[in-house]
């Protein structure tokens, strides 16, 4: 049985990105293996236990809510210490970096599990994105829509070479992978649009290779990917 | 009217209307609008005194509470209005070319702190505030900040608002007349933060409490209401009375955005959908066995369709369901992953085929769809 653990979507979960969690639990289930999704709210008592762990974008307010109860808490940090798998999207990708600038232009510390800084935009990034995936042999599609701009450090590699739309603001990269903490900039939900990467981190966690294969989703992917330019 | 450079540009206008309408089959109400702002850029507020302006302003609804509210005032009084939805600048500048007493106008979310400051109105109904194109809006905590800079100011204007919506009370909580109107309270797909100081709101059976002291607790009226048309028309009559304009009981159906379609025997009822409550809001209203969904993703649709999976599609659950528009193949995966199994068609035709002579099939529609078929 596989644990995946929705963190705080209530308040990073402005742009569709609780699908995630919907499609891992989907595919999981059409290869065979049990899953439980657990909504964790912001008051609540995050696990330490889980599988994987996904976080989504976020207005400024909840952004900052989410990051005080996640720093607080300490067991997403422990979690991944001893193991977890986390992605992070947006507002979620920007809370893991070491540090973001809030609505109000503080700069407040991340959670420190990836090597980013992020820092405002001259203007807001939205739209349409594709990009190079870093670890798979394939383009992953999504959509983009942020104030912030990310620059990423040594210790980590990007997730996607950008082709179209934006990413991390101005370095045609996107994201950022460090071990099994995954950050990104694609809306979608990403692994809605992008089986691969669902794929990717099933077989991570099981350590056994998905091999059921959906013609919708592989349809869907395959058609985003050629329009998105 | 005192400044003949306005009449000319009126009349300008009025023809180039007249001529779009005749030649090209359209409504002309854009046309004009643009003609008459072209030539003269300060034309909404040259044309706005004199008269009593009410303005309608949210994220679902707008049309629909816009129109039964000119039904409203039209008992007591000649009223200028928008003849297809148009709320943008061109199109209120279009609506009071017209010489009416009274005017009842939609206004885009964006656009209104602009309107609001060029016409002086009356009366501000705010309805609701949720995600909506997010390409345009970005975030709704900012919409909501730009209605809270311009209602701090307006003075004179009486704000109708239902306050069970966190955003809309956030937006007038510094308003000098407001009408707090509450249902009793009901839950917010966007509401976890308070707008107005970022703490965690507190929830319970619809009633919220922030931090800083914002709560649907305090109104100045409580009504009852069963679903959005309710609310609408009750906010609507309640900016009436500010005119001493009778109470005005709407029809059935009156406050929802419906059309209807025949095809070869096949009966449609079509429902305009936009953005995620306006989903939620239609999909609880499916008792069809039939259901047709049409998702497209232009400008006004939203670009961005990530939020189908903030929507639960569960009621559809073992009924006969055909997908279209442009962006179909996004719908039927998100169904896919909820375990609904759906249909493919090409087009709004092609899904009615789909079904037999003597169906009532339930359409929902996203926006840019509804008005090909509205033609």
């Amino acid at each position: 049985m596989l644990t995946i653990v929705r963190i705080h979507n209530e308040l990073l979960g402005t742009y569709g990105d609780r699908g995630n969690a919907d499609v891992l639990a989907f595919r999981a289930h059409l290869n065979g293996i049990g899953t439980e999704v657990i909504d964790v709210a912001f008051r609540e008592k995050l696990p330490e236990t889980g599988d994987i762990y996904l976080m989504g974008g976020a207005e400024d307010a909840a952004q900052s809510l989410s990051l005080m109860a996640l720093k607080e808490a300490g067991s997403l940090s422990r979690a991944v210490e001893h193991g977890a798998t986390l992605l992070a999207i947006c507002a979620g990708f920007q809370i893991i970096g070491e540090s973001f600038t809030n609505g109000q232009g503080d700069v407040i510390a991340g959670l420190g599990l990836l090597e980013i800084t992020t820092t405002p935009g001259k203007s807001r990034f939205v739209g349409d994105i594709k990009v190079a995936s870093s670890i798979l042999d394939c383009e992953f599609t999504g959509f983009e829509n942020h104030g912030g701009a990310t620059e990423i450090g040594s210790s980590v590699q990007p997730f996607g070479k950008v082709l179209v739309g934006h990413g991390n603001g101005y370095s045609q990269l996107d994201g950022a992978i460090s071990g099994n903490v995954y950050g990104t900039y694609l809306h979608g939900p990403l692994l809605a649009r992008n089986p691969e990467f669902a794929d990717h981190l099933l077989s991570q966690v099981t350590n056994t290779e998905m091999k059921y294969s959906d013609d919708l989703a592989n349809e869907y992917a395959r058609w985003r990917r050629k329009v998105t330019k | 009217m005192p400044h003949r450079g306005l009449k000319r540009a009126v009349l300008i206008a009025l023809f180039s209307g007249w001529a779009s309408r005749t030649f090209a089959g359209k409504s002309g109400e854009t046309i004009s609008g643009r003609v008459l702002l072209a030539l003269r850029p300060t034309a909404i507020a040259e044309l706005a005194p004199g008269r009593t302006i009410f303005l309608v302003s949210g994220t679902n609804g707008k049309t629909s509470t816009t129109r039964f509210l000119k039904r409203i005032v039209e008992q007591v009084g000649s009223v200028a209005t928008s003849q297809t939805g148009s709320n943008l600048n061109w199109g209120i500048a279009s609506s009071l070319m017209q010489p009416d007493e009274y005017a009842v106008l939609e206004i885009d979310e964006l656009h209104l702190p602009s309107i609001l400051a060029q016409t002086n109105p009356k009366v501000v109904v705010l309805l609701n505030l949720t995600r909506d194109q997010l390409h345009r809006m970005h975030e709704v905590k900012r919409v909501a900040d730009i209605w809270h800079e311009i209602a701090d100011v307006a003075d004179e204007t009486i704000f109708v608002a239902d306050i069970d919506d966190p955003y809309v009370n956030y937006a007038i909580s510094t308003a000098k007349k407001v009408v707090r109107v509450s249902f009793g309270g009901r839950s917010h797909p966007d509401g976890a933060v308070c707008p107005k100081c970022g703490s965690y709101l507190s929830w319970k059976d619809g009633i919220y409490d922030s931090d800083c002291g914002l709560t649907n607790r305090v109104y100045d009226r409580i009504l009852e209401a069963e679903d959005a048309s309710d609310r609408n028309a009750a906010l609507a009559n309640i900016a009436g009375a500010l005119i001493a304009a009778p109470y005005l009981e709407p029809a059935i159906g009156e406050l929802e955005r419906t059309i209807t379609r025949d095809l070869n025997g096949v009966h449609a009822d079509i429902r305009l959908t936009k953005n995620p409550a306006s989903w939620t809001e239609a999909l609880r209203g499916v008792t069809a066995k039939d259901v047709i969904l049409i998702l497209n993703s232009r400008q006004v649709d939203g670009i961005d369709t990530s939020w189908l999976f903030d929507v639960s599609f569960q009621i559809l659950q073992g009924r006969k369901v055909v997908v279209t528009g442009e962006r179909a193949l996004d719908m039927q995966y998100r169904l896919r992953v909820e375990g609904i199994t759906s249909e493919l068609a090409a087009d709004f035709e092609a899904a009615m085929s789909r079904f037999s002579a003597g169906d009532n099939v339930q359409v929902l529609s996203a926006y840019t769809a509804f008005f090909e078929l509205s033609k």
